[in-house]
């Protein structure tokens, strides 16, 4: 078979392909991200021929017209390799929260490591089980990416009969991961714990997904997985524990257990929130008596899917905005040229504009044009502000309705755990200025990677932690309370 | 147009229930849809009047400014209110046969499917209309959209599905009705659907938003 080389601009990456690979295959290990899963209907995984050709298909070329494209762009996710290459691909740098933060234990022999198996990345840490020190740190983009940004999507890629090769993806990512972590390591890893939403649970032990497909979206045992290295093709291993830490309910995961450990609201007396701003919008309530927690489906506005210009917080990203004279002025991860708007500025955004009276209450743009400027070329649309108010409701929505259902009101809950990939930018005035969070500043606390926290807490003990938690905390479907849909819809008013 | 017939509209249009409501800030402290349908009513003019003049007028408004983007979901659904505060004093003359109904439309989120809030906005905004609506609820299979028609015969169908996972059942329940109730004609809408998926699976129509459901409708009904 024929084979073409590609070389990827600036990582100065080379690789040899077969004839007519799909771009979307190679490229999405080197951090390209398709947020649509390949249907050529988000443009996000743009990329510049610098040399070479690629054939364009009608189709191909309307879409590359609608994203008004110059001429020697590319979608990838609609190229086939028939000749070689150069491209220039902008997606390739991330940052991904790799959490370093201090917390209890009693020490025990040896190393571990703890795996935060999220939608969009992934984290390991080796930890040195006898400090608590941790020794090495990987990152990487979900592989599974490809087959689209929210779980729906890889739900659907399962159903069509991509779920082994998903599994499969994983388990090696992973194992890659890990493998890189050893390599400066004199031992080897006595237990491995992984955390992650039901979704990523089931794709990672190999398990069904149709369950998850469709109403009442629960699976039959979402306990706790046990894998020997050799089931999962982790043979550099050997006689390590490695545990896949049980779901909460529906959607809702061990990563979410474990956020529940991280912020130790199971153990407060007080009324205590975890919010992950994520595509799923985990919201937990509760204290040491009782723990309830939803998904609220908040969608991928917050990673940047469904807005015009959105992108994750990555290189080229503007992180946040402020104002300053009455000009807004923005700053961009890595100091580089603006290229879209991540999740936290989003909220900065809508905060400014509401509060220079730019937007009304339910987001209208007041001039009546179709967008307005933040930065250079970036601009927000009226759709985009929908598709935030949208996710805003959500998780206002879902706060209120488990502060109900425990029959409290939000401001009795005494502290809010803010969790997320873009955590770390938000602005907590800013937040609150758009009623996504019903509360007062003191009360909010910003806690980076909460399930990658809980994890390494988890290779602690044997399981007593998570236990304790589970035996406490329940999940409710937000779409079944009575009031939902008055609640979620006077929630889309910005206040 | 009659005074009254003109402030209906406005108070429908721009979502003012009755005269305590706060809301639209701009219509403060005057009669809302309630108040200005009973005086209509009083007054003596025509219910089929009120229906056409003033209600569908105004929702058919709303639903355009919807479809530009205009307006969002809390506007619409203050709209729909005051449509609600209006219909519910005519809807004796729907029942003695004084106002006509252009129709009868069945509505139902698709089996495994559990959202709703799509659906009551389409609902809402196709009684606005002038039609008569069945809602069926989330979940809903073929059987019930089946009986449903079999209750209301002539009756349109509107499935409606937000998940990509949950769309794929819409094939089984259009066939399903073609099946049992030929002639029907089935619209469909909802965040995963488009004109193409709707062909596959023979649907009549796909609805990208509220207001192209009224007008599809309306075509039918004309």
């Amino acid at each position: 078979m024929k084979k073409h080389t590609i070389l990827l601009h600036p990582l100065g990456k080379e690789l040899v392909v077969n004839d007519m690979t799909p771009l979307i295959d190679v490229l999405h290990e080197f951090g390209v991200e398709f947020p649509c899963g390949g249907k050529g209907t988000c443009g996000k995984c743009q990329v510049r021929l610098i040399d070479g050709k690629i054939d364009v298909n009608e189709d191909h070329r309307r879409k590359l017209e609608h994203f008004h494209l110059p001429d020697d762009r590319r979608l990838a996710c609609m190229s086939y390799c028939t000749s070689s290459i150069t491209l220039q691909v902008d997606q390739y740098e991330h940052i991904i929260l790799a959490d370093e933060t201090d917390f209890d234990f009693s020490p025990e022999c040896g190393v571990g490591i703890a795996v935060d198996l999220g939608t969009t990345t992934l984290v390991t840490q080796l930890v040195d089980l006898t400090t608590g020190k941790v020794l090495a740190v990987e990152t990487m983009l979900n592989p599974q990416v490809k087959f689209g940004a929210d779980l729906i999507s890889r739900i659907q890629a399962g159903l069509d009969g991509h779920s082994t090769e998903m599994t499969l993806l994983i388990r090696k990512s992973i194992g890659r991961m890990i493998r890189l972590m050893l390599k400066s390591c004199q031992q080897l890893p006595g237990k491995v714990v992984l955390v992650g939403n039901t979704v990523m649970h089931r794709i990672f032990s190999g398990s069904d997904l149709t369950p998850l497909s469709c109403y009442p979206f629960q699976v039959e045992d979402p306990g706790l997985s046990l894998f020997t290295p050799a089931e999962i093709g982790w043979d550099f291993l050997s006689g390590t524990d490695i545990r896949f830490y049980p779901s909460i309910g529906s959607f809702v995961g061990s990563d979410i257990l474990a956020g529940i450990a991280a912020t130790g609201l199971h153990r407060k007396e007080q009324y205590t929130a975890l919010i992950d701003l994520g595509t799923n919008g985990e919201i937990v309530v509760g204290n040491r008596d009782r723990i309830i927690c939803a998904s609220t489906a908040a969608g991928p506005a917050f990673e940047g899917t469904n807005l015009s210009m959105g992108m994750r917080a990555v290189t080229g990203a503007i992180s946040s905005i402020r104002l300053v004279d009455n000009k807004m002025l923005s700053s961009v991860i890595g100091n580089a040229e603006p290229k879209g708007i991540c999740g936290s500025a989003l909220i900065d955004a809508i905060a400014i504009l509401l509060q220079q009276d730019l937007i009304g209450i339910f987001g209208e743009i007041n001039s009546g044009e179709e967008s307005i400027p933040i930065d250079g070329p970036i601009r927000l649309t009226q759709k985009d502000i929908y598709e935030f108010i949208l996710a805003k409701a959500a998780i206002a929505a879902g706060l209120t309705i488990l502060s109900k259902k425990l029959s409290i009101e939000i401001s009795d809950i005494q502290e809010i755990y803010i969790a997320g990939g873009f955590g770390n930018y938000i602005r907590i005035e800013h937040l609150l200025a758009t009623g996504m969070v019903e509360t007062t500043e003191d009360k909010i606390h910003k806690m980076g990677n909460t399930a990658l926290i809980g994890a390494k807490m988890f290779l602690f003990g044997n399981g007593e932690l998570a236990k304790e938690i589970l035996d406490k905390t329940s999940h409710i479907n937000l779409e079944g309370f009575p009031e939902f849909q008055d609640i979620y819809i006077s929630k889309m008013i910005l206040k | 147009m009659n005074e009254l017939i003109a402030k209906l509209l406005e108070a429908v249009e721009f979502g003012k229930i009755d005269q305590k409501s706060p809301y639209p800030p701009q219509l403060r402290g005057m009669d809302g849809s309630h108040e200005l349908t009973q005086q209509a009513i009083e007054a003596g003019i025509d219910p089929q009047e009120i229906l056409e003049k003033a209600l569908i007028p105004a929702m058919g408004n709303v639903g355009k400014k919807f479809s530009e983007n205009k307006i969002f979901v809390p506007q619409m659904l203050m709209s729909a209110k005051a449509m609600g505060a209006s219909m519910v004093q005519l809807k004796p003359y729907f029942a003695s046969g004084a106002i006509k109904s252009k129709g009868t439309f069945i509505i139902g989120t698709v089996k495994g499917d559990l959202h709703d809030i799509g659906k009551n906005l389409v609902s809402m905004m196709v009684e606005g209309g002038g039609w008569t609506i069945v809602d069926l609820g989330v979940d809903v299979g073929s059987d019930r959209f089946i009986e449903a028609l079999k209750n209301n015969p002539g009756a349109v169908v509107g499935l409606s599905a937000l998940l990509t996972t949950t769309m794929v059942n819409m094939g089984e329940i259009v066939s399903g009705i073609k099946a049992h109730v030929p002639d029907t004609k089935v619209l469909i809408g909802g965040a995963p659907v488009n004109a193409d998926f709707c062909k596959s699976i023979g649907a009549d129509f796909y609805a990208p938003d509220p207001q192209k459901a009224v007008e599809y409708l309306n075509k039918l009904a004309s």
